[in-house]
């Protein structure tokens, strides 16, 4: 197995609460996403929260996207790079180095890939770069390069309208990227692809995964198989013994079990063990 | 062609037109009787008033005047539009929207009290009608925003200033020609009421308003025709320049 060690915390959501009408939607949900190293190789995080449809899974995102405040409880992301800590306080959190999350803090890919319809591509991008102060003066070539790298050359001067879903989806991707947030939160991103779109998808978030050390993707899905597939951390997000509102009802490991950077990971038995094991908690 | 939701091309739609414009042209010419004129004498008529300068001079000053309206409607409408996003002036702009209850005709003497000569009076009377419907039509645009527009103005980092400014005022610039589009009709209705306010000016009110007084049905319908015809360019003229300038409303 590669080996990694899993270091300073991210982001940590506690004992989020969230009801409508008097009726629990989240429950005392509690997860923290930690900085996965692994020597010599620049590697994000990628973490998935699965649940069924209508589970709550987009107030969730809403929440940890700072667009929504929950009833209680607190996201927190970590503030600013800090001193990894010695291999043997891996794990401990570094107090006062943690915020409560805000909106603008995350970058957020909405399910439709919501593009304001009267800016040009590269006039939205050109704006979202403008908001990245370490960017300022070379917006031009940072937009270039992820153009470039994300094959959309071409679209430049077209408007959202005027775009396929999948290139929507790209600009949107590069839209948060420009604007320099280490997390960036996707609403089911995967849903509605053809399967050839699908694989372009995936490999192009892993791409984003590995752009640097502290990204962090989450993603936020029912497509079971590709969040596995993409994922080195999956929370499941379901009902707990009959009782009202989602809660995180289990949290795996992929790395551990040799899920995770694997090329062809569909293939191994304990991927389809797992599959298994999220639609019993599901 | 009788079916519900039936597409037809646009070739067969604009023989469709002319034929049903034609029948009841023809029905009109030879039913009409006593002191209805025949669409056949309107049209000389209407061919006369055409080569007449006393149509141009009247039609120029109307024009104008609706222009100027239109063009302080507007200003005034963006004023309060924008500031109703700001709570503390949000009652001012839901008032304005009230105040298209308010008849015009209540108010003309203490508008010709307010201002000093019969070119401001019907200006401001014009102004004042036109507003309360163009901020209604605008109020409308701005509270039916996308949650999504302006949450992705938060999740890009916008203040909030920079939201207003983003998705009200850049993104909803192609609208304002929409709105003065939608409702330019009520402009080009009032001007014809106020003109007969201040009859030193002329104008296409009137001129309308002489032909009535001595019943030449035959020549106020000619001017119908004409009031029509610049109604439908100005639609024309508005939409292709909301084109124009707003690329992104073709798609």
């Amino acid at each position: 197995m590669t080996s990694y060690t899993k270091e300073e915390v991210l982001l940590q959501a506690r004992y989020l609460n969230l009801a409508f009408d008097g009726k629990w939607v989240l429950r005392n949900i509690n997860f923290c996403i930690r900085d996965i190293v692994r020597p010599g190789i620049q590697q994000g995080q990628v973490v998935s929260l699965i649940g069924r449809s209508g589970i709550g899974k987009t107030q969730l995102f809403r929440i940890l996207s700072g667009l929504q405040r929950p009833d209680s409880g607190t996201v927190e992301i970590s503030q600013k790079p800090v001193v990894a800590p010695s291999a043997g306080e891996a794990g401990a959190v570094i107090a006062g180095s943690m915020r409560a999350v805000q909106a603008g803090d995350m970058g957020v890919i909405f399910q439709n890939y919501y593009q304001f319809k009267w800016r040009t591509v590269h006039q939205s991008l050109r704006l979202a770069a403008r908001q990245n102060k370490s960017l300022w003066g070379v917006e031009e070539d940072a937009i270039k390069h992820y153009l470039d790298r994300f094959d959309l050359q071409d679209v430049l001067h077209l408007y959202p309208q005027q775009l396929s879903g999948g290139q929507q989806q790209r600009v949107s991707i590069i839209q948060q990227l420009l604007k320099g947030s280490d997390f960036l939160l996707l609403d089911e991103p995967f849903s509605g692809l053809d399967v050839c779109v699908l694989d372009k998808v995936v490999e192009l978030l892993l791409q984003v995964s590995l752009s640097d050390e502290r990204k962090t993707l989450i993603i936020v899905s029912h497509d079971i198989a590709t969040a596995v597939a993409i994922s080195d951390t999956v929370f499941i997000l379901a009902k707990e013994n009959g009782q009202a509102g989602s809660t995180i009802v289990k949290e795996i490991d992929l790395i551990e079990r040799g899920l995770a950077w694997e090329k062809n990971v569909r293939e191994q038995k304990a991927f389809a063990d797992t599959i298994g094991e999220i639609k019993a908690c599901l | 062609m009788f079916k519900p939701f039936e597409n037809i091309s646009k070739r067969n739609a604009g023989i469709m037109i002319a034929i049903q414009a034609l029948t009841v042209l023809l029905c009109w010419q030879f039913s009409a009787k006593g002191l209805i004129p025949q669409p056949l004498t309107i049209g000389e008529a209407l061919g006369h008033l055409l080569t007449t300068k006393l149509l141009l001079d009247n039609i120029l000053v109307s024009l104008l005047l609706t222009l100027k309206a239109l063009l302080y409607s507007v200003l005034i409408t963006l004023f309060f539009a924008y500031l109703s996003v700001i709570p503390f002036f949000r009652p001012v702009a839901q008032f304005v929207v009230k105040c298209r209850y308010l008849t015009l005709t209540g108010l003309i003497f203490i508008f010709t009290l307010l201002t000093t000569d019969g070119s401001q009076l019907k200006l401001s009377l014009l102004v004042f009608g036109i507003v309360p419907f163009f901020t209604t039509s605008f109020l409308s645009v701005i509270v039916n925003i996308p949650r999504q527009e302006l949450e992705l103005c938060q999740t890009l980092g916008y203040g909030r200033w920079q939201s207003l400014y983003e998705v009200i005022i850049v993104g909803k610039a192609d609208q304002v020609f929409e709105i003065v589009r939608q409702n330019f009709a009520i402009a080009w209705m009032m001007i014809t009421m106020v003109e007969g306010l201040s009859m030193s000016e002329g104008g296409i009110g009137v001129l309308l308003i002489k032909y009535n007084k001595y019943n030449d049905l035959t020549n106020v319908l000619a001017l119908q025709l004409v009031i029509f015809g610049l109604g439908l360019c100005f639609d024309y003229i508005l939409g292709a320049m909301r084109k124009w300038l707003f690329p992104y409303t073709r798609f």
